[in-house]
């Protein structure tokens, strides 16, 4: 990759739009997943300066999702279908937002795990050769800086606290690592061929960056993240993740149907 | 669950005083930022700082939220 080269979006071959198409889903999704996961913490986290925080972060992680989707539109994709017409099937999130977060120990791994490896993806993402995510990124990366520090402080608190939030705490990461390291290091088809194009960079590299970022916050919980192995079994190379989908009831509140008779784009 | 007060302290532009807009419980100086950014988020500030409230120095009043500290200032 040149620094400064753009990807040229209409000379681009079949396989590379389809890549760049599935990379920009991906996040999308679980981008929007993971907002609606935060949301269940509005009311009911610990304090309410930090169900402030996760609404703030609700609002940060659907945000994004809308910047990222709308790039779909550089590729002729209409973003208003892919919103709210997908089936829950095609939805390309890592798994580990297929279902809610059950307590408020692992909303804690949630927020480092799979949002730290959606912030290496993004940082990735923004140092690619795509010019609309070298511009919409950076604001990201700025907004997700608080999430990184919001996890942080609450993954040292829980694992110095009582020996049922370590326990909790402990499970919960030991649940999403795995799919955290084969998500962001994912290495099929697509994923070389939109890094030979500059989109991104290679999924190794970002499985070094994240784990370089989480290793001293996961190691206060007793969590060796060198010693944890990606999960790449049964792998969905079409969506980029492993198999599963959200459930009905998570997809009809990503797409909005309750509002669908009041809908305005 | 352990939580220190925070004092913030922002001004809206450049050439503003800092003032004094609220305050906010947190575990430490880091979630302090994250409650204080997100909690007073009804204003695009320039400036926002926190202080934990033990260190301030109360100069005059010896009741009030900062009276607390009133002669530790050692």
């Amino acid at each position: 990759m040149t620094a400064g080269t753009v990807l040229d979006l209409k000379t681009l071959d079949t396989e590379t739009r389809s890549a760049l198409t599935r990379h920009i889903l991906r996040l999308a999704d679980s981008k929007r997943l993971l907002g609606i996961r935060y949301s269940d913490w509005n009311l009911g986290a610990p304090t309410v300066e930090t169900g402030i925080a996760m609404s703030s972060m609700t609002q940060d992680e659907w945000g994004h999702a809308r910047l990222l989707y709308a790039m779909l539109k550089e590729l002729d994709i209409d973003p208003v279908e892919v919103e709210h017409e997908r089936p829950a099937e095609e939805y390309a999130n890592i798994g580990s937002v297929d279902e809610p977060f059950p307590d408020w120990a692992a909303t804690v791994a949630g927020i480092v795990v799979v949002d730290g490896a959606l912030y290496t993806a993004i940082a990735a993402f923004a140092r690619g050769n795509l010019e609309s995510a070298r511009n919409r990124c950076a604001k990201m990366i700025a907004e997700e800086d608080f999430h990184i520090s919001l996890g942080a402080a609450w993954y040292r608190r829980l694992a110095s606290s009582s020996d049922e939030a370590k326990k909790l705490l402990r499970e919960a990461t030991d649940r999403f690592l795995p799919e955290a390291l084969a998500w962001l290091g994912t290495d099929d088809g697509p994923a070389r061929t939109l890094v030979d194009a500059g989109g991104t960079e290679p999924g190794a590299d970002q499985v070094t960056t994240f784990r370089d970022y989480v290793r001293d916050v996961l190691a206060a919980g007793g969590v060796d993240v060198d010693a944890v192995e990606p999960a790449t079994d049964e792998w969905d190379a079409e969506r980029g993740r492993r198999p599963g989908h959200p459930d009905q009831d998570t997809i009809e509140r990503a797409r909005g149907d309750r509002n669908r008779a009041l809908f305005v784009e | 669950m352990m939580e220190i007060t925070y004092d913030v302290f922002a001004r809206k532009s450049r050439g503003d005083m800092l003032a004094h807009i609220g305050y906010i419980d947190a575990l430490d100086d880091d979630t302090a930022k994250v409650y204080a950014w997100t909690t007073y988020s009804e204003e695009n500030w320039f400036e926002m700082c926190v202080v934990p409230r033990s260190e301030i120095i109360p100069v005059n009043l010896t009741e009030g939220p900062f009276a607390r500290n009133h002669g530790e200032t050692s």
